[in-house]
Protein backbone atom coordinates (compact mmCIF):
# COMPACT_ATOMS: atom_id res chain seq x y z
CA UNK A 1 0.00 0.00 0.00
CA UNK A 2 1.24 3.70 -0.67
CA UNK A 3 -0.27 6.83 0.48
CA UNK A 4 -0.15 9.57 -1.90
CA UNK A 5 0.84 13.01 -0.19
CA UNK A 6 -3.29 13.96 0.12
CA UNK A 7 -4.55 10.95 1.07
CA UNK A 8 -1.87 10.21 4.01
CA UNK A 9 -2.64 14.14 4.83
CA UNK A 10 -6.05 13.08 5.27
CA UNK A 11 -5.27 9.59 7.05
CA UNK A 12 -3.58 11.84 9.46
CA UNK A 13 -6.08 14.06 10.29
CA UNK A 14 -8.47 10.92 11.99
CA UNK A 15 -5.51 9.73 13.87
CA UNK A 16 -6.68 10.98 17.79
CA UNK A 17 -2.93 11.79 18.36
CA UNK A 18 -2.96 14.50 16.43
CA UNK A 19 -6.71 15.29 16.89
CA UNK A 20 -5.30 18.77 18.18
CA UNK A 21 -2.88 19.83 15.59
CA UNK A 22 -4.02 22.72 12.44
CA UNK A 23 -3.73 21.63 9.04
CA UNK A 24 -0.10 23.41 8.65
CA UNK A 25 1.28 20.68 11.38
CA UNK A 26 -0.77 17.80 9.69
CA UNK A 27 1.13 18.66 6.42
CA UNK A 28 4.57 18.96 8.25
CA UNK A 29 3.71 15.23 9.72
CA UNK A 30 2.61 14.25 6.50
CA UNK A 31 5.76 15.52 4.57
CA UNK A 32 8.33 14.14 7.22
CA UNK A 33 7.12 10.67 7.86
CA UNK A 34 8.04 7.59 6.36
CA UNK A 35 5.50 4.40 5.03
CA UNK A 36 7.35 1.36 6.17
CA UNK A 37 6.03 -2.33 5.25
CA UNK A 38 6.17 -5.58 7.37
CA UNK A 39 5.93 -8.85 6.95
CA UNK A 40 3.69 -11.18 9.10
CA UNK A 41 6.37 -11.40 12.27
CA UNK A 42 8.07 -9.53 11.42
CA UNK A 43 10.39 -7.54 13.89
CA UNK A 44 9.27 -3.41 13.59
CA UNK A 45 11.48 -1.66 16.96
CA UNK A 46 13.32 -4.23 18.82
CA UNK A 47 14.10 -4.35 22.60
CA UNK A 48 17.13 -2.81 23.47
CA UNK A 49 18.07 -1.11 20.83
CA UNK A 50 17.86 2.72 20.77
CA UNK A 51 14.64 4.45 19.67
CA UNK A 52 15.03 6.21 16.69
CA UNK A 53 11.31 7.33 16.03
CA UNK A 54 7.58 6.86 16.73
CA UNK A 55 5.44 4.68 14.43
CA UNK A 56 1.50 4.85 13.66
CA UNK A 57 0.05 1.83 12.25
CA UNK A 58 -1.93 2.82 9.40
CA UNK A 59 -3.16 -0.86 8.34
CA UNK A 60 -2.59 -4.36 9.83
CA UNK A 61 -1.86 -5.13 13.38
CA UNK A 62 1.26 -4.93 16.25
CA UNK A 63 1.50 -7.28 18.93
CA UNK A 64 4.09 -5.14 21.56
CA UNK A 65 6.05 -7.73 23.69
CA UNK A 66 8.47 -7.59 26.26
CA UNK A 67 10.22 -10.64 27.63
CA UNK A 68 7.75 -13.13 27.38
CA UNK A 69 4.57 -11.02 28.08
CA UNK A 70 2.38 -9.43 25.82
CA UNK A 71 1.89 -5.87 26.75
CA UNK A 72 -0.93 -4.93 23.82
CA UNK A 73 -2.44 -5.47 20.82
CA UNK A 74 -2.49 -2.11 18.33
CA UNK A 75 -3.98 -1.43 14.99
CA UNK A 76 -4.43 1.23 12.53
CA UNK A 77 -4.29 5.01 13.73
CA UNK A 78 -2.41 3.54 17.28
CA UNK A 79 0.98 4.60 17.74
CA UNK A 80 4.38 2.94 19.51
CA UNK A 81 8.11 3.99 20.05
CA UNK A 82 7.52 7.19 21.44
CA UNK A 83 9.00 6.23 25.39
CA UNK A 84 12.66 5.37 23.66
CA UNK A 85 12.43 8.91 22.32
CA UNK A 86 11.50 10.83 25.04
CA UNK A 87 13.41 9.69 27.86
CA UNK A 88 16.55 8.46 25.14
CA UNK A 89 16.60 4.92 26.80
CA UNK A 90 17.02 1.69 24.53
CA UNK A 91 13.74 0.68 23.64
CA UNK A 92 11.75 -1.33 26.23
CA UNK A 93 9.84 -3.54 23.79
CA UNK A 94 9.64 -5.24 20.69
CA UNK A 95 7.13 -4.51 18.22
CA UNK A 96 5.87 -7.14 15.62
CA UNK A 97 3.61 -6.78 12.98
CA UNK A 98 0.63 -8.95 12.92
CA UNK A 99 -0.34 -10.28 9.09
CA UNK A 100 1.18 -7.67 6.85
CA UNK A 101 1.27 -4.27 8.67
CA UNK A 102 1.97 -0.67 7.04
CA UNK A 103 3.24 1.84 9.26
CA UNK A 104 4.47 5.52 8.89
CA UNK A 105 7.30 6.58 10.76
CA UNK A 106 8.40 9.85 12.56
CA UNK A 107 11.98 10.17 13.24
CA UNK A 108 13.36 11.14 17.21
CA UNK A 109 14.13 14.70 16.09
CA UNK A 110 11.11 15.23 13.82
CA UNK A 111 9.00 14.19 16.61
CA UNK A 112 10.61 16.33 19.59
CA UNK A 113 10.49 19.34 17.30
CA UNK A 114 6.70 18.52 16.36
CA UNK A 115 6.03 18.45 20.38
CA UNK A 116 8.34 21.36 21.42
CA UNK A 117 5.86 23.41 18.70
CA UNK A 118 2.36 22.28 19.47
CA UNK A 119 1.99 22.00 22.62
CA UNK A 120 -1.58 20.82 22.40
CA UNK A 121 -0.05 17.87 20.42
CA UNK A 122 2.08 17.47 23.71
CA UNK A 123 -0.72 17.32 25.36
CA UNK A 124 -2.42 14.62 23.95
CA UNK A 125 0.74 12.51 23.92
CA UNK A 126 0.88 13.28 27.58
CA UNK A 127 -2.94 12.55 28.39
CA UNK A 128 -1.90 8.79 26.32
CA UNK A 129 1.02 7.87 27.95
CA UNK A 130 -1.04 8.64 31.46
CA UNK A 131 -3.74 6.41 30.48
CA UNK A 132 -1.24 3.73 29.53
CA UNK A 133 0.55 4.18 33.17
CA UNK A 134 -2.79 3.46 34.64
CA UNK A 135 -3.78 0.60 32.57
CA UNK A 136 -0.19 -1.10 33.09
CA UNK A 137 -0.26 -0.23 36.83
CA UNK A 138 -3.78 -1.88 37.31
CA UNK A 139 -2.60 -5.13 35.56
CA UNK A 140 0.35 -5.49 37.80
CA UNK A 141 -2.01 -5.30 40.76
CA UNK A 142 -4.69 -7.57 39.67
CA UNK B 1 8.85 30.00 52.96
CA UNK B 2 9.23 33.48 51.63
CA UNK B 3 8.88 34.18 48.06
CA UNK B 4 12.60 34.49 47.19
CA UNK B 5 12.97 31.28 49.39
CA UNK B 6 10.08 29.19 47.21
CA UNK B 7 12.00 30.85 43.88
CA UNK B 8 15.16 28.95 45.35
CA UNK B 9 13.34 26.33 45.59
CA UNK B 10 11.70 26.06 42.52
CA UNK B 11 15.05 26.59 40.33
CA UNK B 12 16.37 23.28 41.92
CA UNK B 13 13.90 21.25 40.67
CA UNK B 14 14.18 19.20 37.37
CA UNK B 15 10.34 19.95 36.54
CA UNK B 16 11.21 23.21 36.31
CA UNK B 17 14.69 23.23 35.49
CA UNK B 18 13.96 24.93 31.78
CA UNK B 19 12.61 27.76 32.79
CA UNK B 20 14.37 31.46 32.99
CA UNK B 21 13.52 33.45 36.33
CA UNK B 22 10.58 35.88 35.19
CA UNK B 23 8.92 32.37 34.32
CA UNK B 24 9.59 30.47 37.87
CA UNK B 25 8.43 33.81 39.24
CA UNK B 26 5.23 33.33 37.57
CA UNK B 27 5.29 29.62 38.49
CA UNK B 28 5.74 30.63 42.24
CA UNK B 29 2.81 33.10 41.68
CA UNK B 30 0.14 30.64 40.18
CA UNK B 31 1.16 27.47 42.70
CA UNK B 32 0.08 27.90 46.54
CA UNK B 33 2.50 26.53 48.84
CA UNK B 34 1.09 24.33 51.97
CA UNK B 35 2.47 22.96 54.70
CA UNK B 36 0.77 19.46 55.84
CA UNK B 37 2.22 17.62 59.35
CA UNK B 38 3.36 14.27 59.44
CA UNK B 39 0.53 11.49 58.95
CA UNK B 40 -2.11 13.52 56.61
CA UNK B 41 -3.49 11.90 53.68
CA UNK B 42 -2.76 14.63 50.92
CA UNK B 43 -4.62 12.38 48.12
CA UNK B 44 -7.41 9.90 48.76
CA UNK B 45 -7.53 6.59 46.60
CA UNK B 46 -11.07 6.87 44.85
CA UNK B 47 -12.02 10.57 45.74
CA UNK B 48 -11.17 13.16 42.63
CA UNK B 49 -11.50 17.16 43.33
CA UNK B 50 -7.81 17.30 44.60
CA UNK B 51 -4.81 19.12 42.30
CA UNK B 52 -0.77 18.57 41.55
CA UNK B 53 1.21 18.42 44.21
CA UNK B 54 5.25 19.22 44.02
CA UNK B 55 7.09 18.27 46.74
CA UNK B 56 9.35 21.24 47.85
CA UNK B 57 10.97 19.49 51.18
CA UNK B 58 9.78 16.22 53.19
CA UNK B 59 8.74 12.79 52.08
CA UNK B 60 5.40 11.22 51.25
CA UNK B 61 4.03 7.68 50.90
CA UNK B 62 2.24 6.39 48.06
CA UNK B 63 -0.38 3.54 49.09
CA UNK B 64 -2.76 1.17 47.18
CA UNK B 65 -5.07 -0.56 49.23
CA UNK B 66 -3.02 0.38 52.34
CA UNK B 67 0.38 -0.68 50.94
CA UNK B 68 3.44 1.09 50.44
CA UNK B 69 4.03 1.11 46.53
CA UNK B 70 6.44 4.14 46.23
CA UNK B 71 8.33 7.17 48.59
CA UNK B 72 8.40 10.04 47.04
CA UNK B 73 10.37 13.40 48.27
CA UNK B 74 11.99 16.65 47.32
CA UNK B 75 11.17 17.78 43.43
CA UNK B 76 9.20 14.62 43.31
CA UNK B 77 5.02 15.27 42.18
CA UNK B 78 2.03 13.89 42.46
CA UNK B 79 -1.65 13.86 41.19
CA UNK B 80 -1.47 15.01 37.62
CA UNK B 81 -2.37 11.53 36.35
CA UNK B 82 -5.57 11.88 37.86
CA UNK B 83 -5.86 15.34 36.54
CA UNK B 84 -5.02 14.50 32.89
CA UNK B 85 -7.53 11.65 32.59
CA UNK B 86 -10.27 13.17 34.76
CA UNK B 87 -10.62 10.40 37.11
CA UNK B 88 -9.83 9.84 40.81
CA UNK B 89 -6.90 8.97 41.92
CA UNK B 90 -6.10 5.35 42.38
CA UNK B 91 -3.41 5.70 45.44
CA UNK B 92 -3.84 7.52 48.72
CA UNK B 93 -0.49 10.33 49.19
CA UNK B 94 0.55 10.24 53.04
CA UNK B 95 3.00 12.26 54.78
CA UNK B 96 5.53 10.52 56.47
CA UNK B 97 6.83 13.70 58.00
CA UNK B 98 6.53 17.21 57.63
CA UNK B 99 5.83 17.86 54.26
CA UNK B 100 6.59 21.50 52.28
CA UNK B 101 4.83 21.46 49.01
CA UNK B 102 3.33 23.88 46.09
CA UNK B 103 -0.34 23.04 45.31
CA UNK B 104 -1.85 23.77 41.89
CA UNK B 105 -5.72 23.86 41.61
CA UNK B 106 -6.88 20.55 39.56
CA UNK B 107 -8.88 22.31 36.93
CA UNK B 108 -5.94 24.97 36.34
CA UNK B 109 -2.75 22.14 35.29
CA UNK B 110 -4.26 22.07 31.93
CA UNK B 111 -3.67 25.74 31.04
CA UNK B 112 -0.57 25.48 33.56
CA UNK B 113 0.74 22.74 31.18
CA UNK B 114 0.16 24.76 27.64
CA UNK B 115 2.03 27.80 29.30
CA UNK B 116 4.68 25.97 30.25
CA UNK B 117 5.91 23.13 27.24
CA UNK B 118 9.13 23.06 28.76
CA UNK B 119 7.28 21.83 32.16
CA UNK B 120 5.28 19.48 30.12
CA UNK B 121 8.32 18.09 28.22
CA UNK B 122 9.83 17.00 31.68
CA UNK B 123 6.10 15.55 32.44
CA UNK B 124 6.14 13.58 29.62
CA UNK B 125 10.04 12.27 30.27
CA UNK B 126 8.87 11.47 33.74
CA UNK B 127 5.49 9.35 32.61
CA UNK B 128 7.56 8.01 30.02
CA UNK B 129 10.31 6.52 32.43
CA UNK B 130 7.45 5.13 35.04
CA UNK B 131 5.40 3.63 32.41
CA UNK B 132 8.77 1.80 30.95
CA UNK B 133 9.15 1.20 34.90
CA UNK B 134 5.32 -0.63 34.85
CA UNK B 135 5.82 -2.22 31.83
CA UNK B 136 9.61 -4.22 32.90
CA UNK B 137 7.57 -5.09 36.21
CA UNK B 138 4.49 -6.59 33.94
Amino acid sequence: MSLDRQERISWLTGVPLFASCDKDTIERIADTTGELSFADGQAIVQQGQVGNGLYIVVSGAVRIVAGASELARLGPGDFFGELAVIDQQPRNATAYADGPTDCLALASWDLIALLERDSGLAMNLLRELARRLRRADAQLRH
Amino acid sequence: MNQAEILDALAGLALFSDLDRPQLEAVAHTMSEEAFPAGQRILRQGFSGSGFFVILDGEVSVRVDGSDVARLAKGDFFGEISLLLGEPPVADVVTLVPVKALQLAGPDLRAFLLAYPPVMYRMLQSVSRRLERANRRG
